[in-house]
Parts: structure tokens; C-alpha cells; sequence
């Protein structure tokens, strides 16, 4: 079931109404009722596989808690870890094994294994796995009610697209359901159509530039391919932090609030501090589960950087079971590391021409820095294969200008997209100093109406989907 | 945050919203839909027409509004129509336009073009069969009922299909057609012979087409209107024993309907195939001009209809139209 699909809008009315109506101690049955249909209705075989990571977790956490035990959370982590290693990396793991052993002129055929890949699977065990490292250093008490810690896994805002939640944030809202109220019911509402707009009218419709050019990167001109590739960096984020907000809303019109994924992060001024601002469930998860158990920066300036290759090679993979995702996490974590060795240069260059640290000329330069490098990267993200990749790279600085031919979209839908993303940028930049939805809540009725109307109506007659469209799921979706 | 607010208010405020709303992507979708003035569906068109204006309403296929010129008709008669068919039409579509049809204008009679009895039960033009209706109960009924389940979201909110006009919306257009809701095609067929093993279909299939027609002369006949089943002549023919059939159905369902089957009378009715037909199906504009002689000499004549009282505006709009089309 999508976000933006006929039954969820049945679906998620009549949840949120039952969850207001009903007494207080059958909300988080209801809930869970609720999230496990919505899971179903997603297929109903990637059920027990849910219910088998909810099953070992909870099981550990009960038992870490009597006894924390290394090898008893080893098997804790590597029971969702090892299920999510199969049925997600086994096929790329043998064809990796294979091409090596090709490699030694060993020649050894991959089984071609068909394998179930669960929606969600990545966020839910990732949350699992959290859950039972935070009960084994007793940051977290063990869950005792089943239901409870079903539903911390299950609840479906976050199930098949995240954020990750962690314990300590949404357990004590399933301890004490919250009541849903006016405001979070109509700020929740307005959040779910801002994360509508962003994804119809901007991210599915760049996804047609975008799809058309990386489809045959060689029909295409310098500028066009450079373009598709500046148009897949807009997209990625308004895709992905529109279904965050899509999240969110849905959650807070029951009056539940998950964690933040996404903070204006093309506005960041390093690629260190993109990634606290792009899907922060994540690379928050990444930072406590990994990058610090793994010795952090506390361990030399070496083993630091090591340490960021690492995370950033295992975020990589974690997003897809291919190379070019490896490539796209690994050149994230050597921006990191180069951004670290060439400080001081960089500094010393900024002092040189004039600029001052604070400046507005230094920031605005810095962001246009890290959007050029997060643009790179998302090549490797988007292409089918690496070689897909080169070619993309070889046609931004080889052949012609401009080529004439569809790029998938006509003036008007450069229009639409241009209006949208100038929209988007306005709304960034205000949400610097407050949320969306609470700047809207406070707005004067006829201002709340007229900007609700407004962009339903945007969303309705800009927004890309219905017959003639293929329309795009979420792309997070396949993670 | 604002917490004092009585509940009753905050369910008035969501409620009107959504109302609000819903006004809004109505009008939106309304605006966007491409205009359709001709093949069928002529909602606007027809709703201009002055209310209880029209003698003879005409209720089918292309076969209705590619053969049926109400304009020649009058021309013959002086009986003023309409025809409201759709591209395909099936019969379930034609009960809820007929019920439509009904609450605009009060025809003496109505011609059900019968070729639907004879279709699937969902034929290939739904949307802009449906997507044109007026927003009334009859529409809701035709989604429910007449749409294939996927079209059914788009048919109530025609934003789903249309959204994407906004590049290349065009002022919409007014007042009645000239054509009231004929389409006249040009041209003769070659080489075409009659075809009768073109439609076959299931006897589930036929029974339920049966039932929606029954629905409908039930309504006439609740109405006080006399209803006609008529096969348009064609060379798209159904097997000769499956109108034997139909004939017998009605005979035994609604002894008071007239069955007309002119599939095959061309020579009866001073038509030339070679020369009258557009395709094997339909007939073209001179086709249609010999039809309408044929069709006013049976309203007038066999059931005796007299051209109603018309208001003089309306009247000379209606002769307006014949010297146009003499002119022409």
C-alpha cells in the first residue's frame, strides 16, 4: 500500500479515527492491528519475516537484559542481520565471489537464486538491531509487552521507509499513547500534502528528465546530461524527504512524532555536515552502531578516516546490493576524509582571497561546493552500473553542447518543476527557524486555508501521476 | 497552540474544508477536460438545450449518433430531438442516461439504439462516456455499475485523467450544438459486405444487457413515454437469430415497446449501402439525411407523434439550423 494510493487514503483515515475513538489501553492493539495490514497489503509473504525479526528481538532483549552476555547479542545482531544479508546480499555476494574467482581463472556460474526481498526489510531489522544494542548496554530497559515492541517495529508510517526509530524516542509514546489533538491531526494533515507536493510535482516530474537521460546518456548534449544529473540530486532529496514527510504527518495526525530524517540538507557547508542533515535516522544509527563501537576519532587521526570509509562503504551497500552503491558510499566517506587533510589549506586559501569564515559569500560558496560533490556521487547512485556511470562522467565533458532531442520533458514541465523547486527553496530556507507545519498552524485562518487549498490544488493539477504516467515509487522504497 | 475549541467547530471546520476542496478540484477538473461537441457524450451541449424541449430523445451507440440526425428529422416531422449516445455504449450506460436525460427534458418518446444489447459488459470508451456526465446520482451510479473497477477513481475525480491539460487549456465552449448531438461522417466505405458474426457474446452477458434495457423501459413507462428498440440498418449485424431473440425477449417483457429490426432494410428504406455507408457500421451524412426519412415516417406515422408546443426563440433557433444546413 502506497502513501499516495486510493486505499491508503481509506486506510489512514479510519486508522487515525479508531485510534482517537478507541479506549486508551486498545490504542496500540488497534495500531498494530492497523500497521500489520498495512504491511500485508504489501504482500502478504513478507509477513513472517517481519514477525521473525520482531519474534528474535524481542526475545533477545528480554534475555540481554538478564543476562548481557557478547555472545548472546552477537547472535541477537546476526539473526536479523544474517536473514537481512540473504535475502538482500546473497546474489551480489555470489556474483562478487564468482567474477573473483573468474578473476583467478577459476570459472564457477552464480546460482540465480530468486530470493522474497520484504518492503521495508532494511529499516525494520536496522531498528531491531538497534534496540537490542541499546538493551545489552542498558541505555534501554527490555520491552516486556510483545504488543509494544510489535507495534515499535511495525508501526507503519515508518515501516517501509523509515526513519529509523530508536527506543529511547517513540517507546515512551507507545507506553503512553498520545491523544490525537486539533492541531496535530491538521498540522500532521498539512505536512503529509507538503511531502504530496514535493513528490508529484517535483521529484516525479524531474524523475522524466532524469529517467529519459541516464536511459542513453550518449544521445544527449554536455549541458543535458549535467543537467539530468543536477536534476537527480533534486530529486533524491524531495523524493525521499517527501515521503519523510509523508511519514511524519501521517504519524503526527495520531499524535505520535518520529524523528526528524531531514534537515535543509543542500544548505549544508561541508559533505560532514550534509550527512547530519540527509536521512539522519540513518547516519545517526551508522554513528552509534558502527562508526563509534568501531573506535570513532578516538583512536588517531587514521584510524578515524578508516573508521568513516568503513561506515560510509557499509551505508553504501546498506542503500543496494551493487557496486555503484559501494562506489557512492565510499566516495562520500573519502569527501570526508579529503575535506578533513585539506582544513587547514582550504582555510589558509579563504584568508588569502579575502573571504571571511562567516561570510556570506563563503557559505553560499560552500554550499555550492557540497551540492557539486553530493551531485557526483548521486551519479554512482542512480546508474545501473558503473560503466553507466563512466559514460554519464565522459558525456558531461565530451561531445556536444546541446543536442536536440526529447528529453522527457517539455517548456511547461521545466516551468512546473522551476515554480516547485523555487517554492521548495523559499520553504527551506523558512523551515531554517521553524517547522513547516507549526509556521502554518500559526498562520491566521483564512492565510491556513487559502495555502492549503492552494497547494492541494497545485498538487492535483501539477502533480504527475494517473493514466499516460509511469509513475515513480518511492525510490527508497527498494531499500 | 489552540486547545479550547469546541469539537463540534473543529468537525464544521474539516468538513467544510473538505467541501471547499472538493468544489476546487471539481472546478479544476471540469476546466481541464478537454471540450466534446461531437462522438458522443454532448453533456454540455445537451444541458443547454431549452428544459422539455425535445420530442424525441435517441439513446445508443455510434450507431445513434452517427445514423440519427435530429436536424433532418425535424426537417421530415418537426419533431425536435436529441441524441445522447456514447461512443459503445453499453445498455447499462444508456439506463443511468436515460434517467439523466430525463431530468432535463420530458420527450415523448425514446429510441434505444439497440446495439448495445449486444455488447461486453465493458465496451472501450467508458471514460469519456462517463467522464462527461453531469456530478449527479446518475453518475455515481454509472461509475458504480457501467465503469471497469480501475477507471473508477478518474471517474469521480476527473483531475485523475485530465490534470495534465493545464498545458494546453482552450477557452471552453458555449451555448447548444447545431448538431444535437449527431456527428456526421464523410465518406463510403469499399468492398464491404454484411458481417453477421460480429458480435458475439456470452448468454450471461446478453441476459444481463437484457435486464439494464428492461430497467430502461420500465423508467419510460413510469414516465408515461413511449419507448422504440431499434436495430439501425448496418452491415455490422448480429447472427439474424440473435434480433429473432431480442424481438421475442421484448415481446414477452414489454408487449407495449416497439421492436424495430432495420439491420437489413436499406432498400426499404431508400438507402444504398454502396453508397450510404461510412464503414461497415455506420452510415454517413447522406446516409443519415435518407435515414431521417425513414425514422420520421415511423414517429409520425406509426406512432403518431405530434411536435410539441415550442417556445418561438426555440422554434427559430430550430429552423435557424434546417436553413443552415440547405445553405450548406
Amino acid at each position: 500500500m502506497l502513501f499516495l494510493s486510493g486505499r491508503f487514503f481509506l486506510f489512514w483515515p479510519v486508522t487515525a479515527l479508531g485510534y482517537h475513538l478507541v479506549p486508551r489501553r486498545w490504542k496500540a492493539g488497534w495500531l498494530l492491528a492497523a500497521s500489520w495490514f498495512f504491511y500485508l497489503c504489501a504482500g502478504a509473504a513478507y509477513f513472517p519475516v517481519l514477525l521473525f525479526v520482531v519474534l528474535s528481538s524481542y526475545a533477545a532483549g528480554r534475555l540481554l537484559e538478564r543476562r548481557p552476555r557478547r555472545g548472546l547479542l552477537a547472535l541477537a545482531v546476526l539473526l536479523p542481520a544474517g536473514l537481512l544479508f540473504v535475502l538482500k546480499y546473497l546474489t551480489f555476494a555470489l556474483e562478487l565471489a564468482a567474477a573473483g574467482l573468474a578473476a583467478l581463472g577459476l570459472t564457477v556460474s552464480s546460482p540465480a537464486l530468486k530470493l522474497l526481498l520484504p518492503a521495508g526489510l532494511s529499516f525494520y531489522v536496522f531498528q531491531a538491531v538497534g534496540y537490542v544494542i541499546d538493551v545489552y548496554r542498558g541505555d534501554q530497559r527490555a520491552q516486556r509487552s510483545f504488543l509494544r515492541h510489535a507495534l515499535f517495529l511495525s508501526f507503519f508510517p515508518q515501516l517501509l521507509s523509515g526513519p529509523i526509530a530508536r527506543s529511547a524516542q517513540l517507546r515512551p509514546q507507545l507506553e503512553s499513547p498520545p491523544s490525537v489533538t486539533w492541531d496535530s491531526l491538521r498540522g500532521g494533515a498539512f505536512r503529509f500534502l507538503w511531502g504530496a507536493f514535493k513528490k508529484l510535482v517535483i521529484a516525479d516530474r524531474l524523475a522524466l528528465l532524469v529517467n529519459t537521460v541516464f536511459a542513453a546518456p550518449a544521445n544527449f548534449g554536455r549541458l543535458q546530461v549535467i543537467g539530468a544529473a543536477v536534476a537527480f540530486s533534486l530529486q533524491i532529496y524531495c523524493d525521499f524527504s517527501a515521503y519523510s514527510d509523508m511519514a511524519l504527518g501521517s504519524a503526527q495526525t495520531m499524535g505520535f512524532t518520529l524523528t526528524e530524517n531531514f534537515r535543509q540538507p543542500y544548505f549544508s557547508k561541508s559533505i560532514q555536515e550534509f550527512w547530519r542533515r540527509w536521512h539522519i535516522s540513518l547516519s545517526s544509527w551508522f554513528r552509534d552502531y558502527l562508526y563509534i563501537p568501531l573506535g570513532g576519532s578516538r583512536r588517531g587521526r587514521v584510524r578515524k578516516y578508516v573508521n568513516l570509509l568503513v561506515v560510509f562503504a557499509v551505508s553504501g551497500l546498506w542503500h543496494g546490493a551493487a557496486l555503484t552503491f559501494l562506489v557512492w558510499g565510499l566516495l562520500n566517506g573519502g569527501y570526508q576524509v579529503l575535506g578533513a587533510l585539506t582544513a587547514p589549506a582550504r582555510m589558509r586559501l579563504r584568508q588569502a582571497v579575502g573571504l571571511r569564515e562567516d561570510g556570506r559569500l563563503t557559505a553560499l560558496l560552500q554550499m555550492g561546493c557540497t551540492f557539486l560533490l553530493s551531485t557526483l556521487a548521486w551519479v554512482f547512485f542512480q546508474a545501473s552500473s558503473l560503466s553507466l556511470a563512466g559514460q554519464v562522467f565522459a558525456r558531461m565533458v565530451q561531445g556536444p553542447l546541446w543536442v536536440y532531442a526529447s528529453a522527457g520533458v517539455d517548456r511547461w514541465d521545466f516551468l512546473a518543476a522551476a515554480g516547485a523547486l523555487a517554492l521548495l527553496l523559499a520553504v527551506d530556507w523558512a523551515e531554517q527557524t521553524q517547522p513547516l507545519s507549526q509556521r502554518w498552524l500559526k498562520a491566521r485562518g483564512p492565510v491556513r486555508w487559502a495555502s492549503a487549498l492552494a497547494l492541494l490544488l497545485a498538487t492535483a493539477v501539477f502533480g504527475c501521476y494517473g493514466p499516460g504516467y509511469d509513475a515513480q515509487s518511492f525510490i527508497y522504497f527498494q531499500f | 497552540m489552540k486547545t479550547k475549541r469546541p469539537v463540534l467547530g473543529h468537525i464544521c471546520s474539516a468538513v467544510g474544508f473538505v467541501l471547499l476542496a472538493l468544489l476546487l478540484l471539481l472546478g479544476a477538473g471540469a476546466l481541464l477536460r478537454p471540450p466534446q461537441e461531437t462522438y458522443g457524450s454532448t453533456w454540455r451541449a445537451y444541458r443547454a438545450e431549452p428544459r422539455n424541449s425535445i420530442d424525441v430523445l435517441y439513446l445508443g451507440s455510434s450507431c445513434a449518433y452517427c445514423d440519427i440526425d435530429p436536424v433532418e428529422i425535424y426537417r421530415h416531422s418537426g419533431l425536435t430531438g436529441y441524441v445522447m449516445g456514447g461512443s459503445e455504449q453499453t445498455m447499462s450506460l444508456t439506463y443511468w442516461y436515460l434517467r439523466q436525460c430525463l431530468e432535463t427534458q420530458t420527450p415523448q418518446a425514446v429510441v434505444f439504439e439497440a446495439t448495445g444489447v449486444f455488447f461486453q459488459r465493458y465496451q472501450s470508451f467508458t471514460q469519456p462516456n462517463i467522464a462527461y456526465m453531469p456530478f449527479t446520482l446518475n453518475r455515481l451510479g454509472a461509475i458504480c455499475t457501467a465503469a471497469e473497477p480501475e477507471l473508477r477513481p478518474g471517474l469521480l475525480l476527473d483531475l485523475w485523467f485530465y490534470h495534465d491539460r493545464w498545458k494546453e487549456l482552450s477557452p471552453p465552449l458555449l451555448g447548444p450544438s447545431d448538431y444535437k448531438g449527431y456527428t456526421p461522417v464523410e465518406g463510403t466505405a469499399e468492398e464491404i459486405r454484411p458481417d453477421p458474426t460480429s458480435r458475439q457474446l456470452s448468454q450471461e452477458q446478453y441476459q444481463e444487457n437484457l435486464s439494464w434495457l428492461l430497467r430502461s423501459l420500465e423508467l419510460c413507462r413510469e414516465r408515461g413515454i413511449l419507448a422504440v428498440v431499434a436495430v439501425n440498418p448496418t452491415y455490422y449485424r448480429c447472427d439474424p437469430e440473435q434480433y429473432r431473440r431480442l424481438g421475442e425477449d421484448l415481446s414477452h417483457a414489454a408487449p407495449d415497446v416497439v421492436f424495430l429490426n432495420w439491420s437489413a432494410a436499406f432498400a426499404d428504406l431508400g438507402l444504398e449501402p454502396e453508397v450510404h455507408l461510412y464503414d461497415k457500421a455506420h452510415l454517413n451524412r447522406e446516409g443519415a439525411a435518407v435515414f431521417a426519412k425513414g425514422l420520421s415516417d415511423f414517429l409520425t406515422g406509426a406512432l403518431d407523434l405530434v411536435p410539441m408546443e415550442q417556445t418561438a426563440p426555440n422554434r427559430t433557433a430550430w429552423d435557424a439550423l434546417l436553413t443552415q444546413r440547405s445553405a450548406s
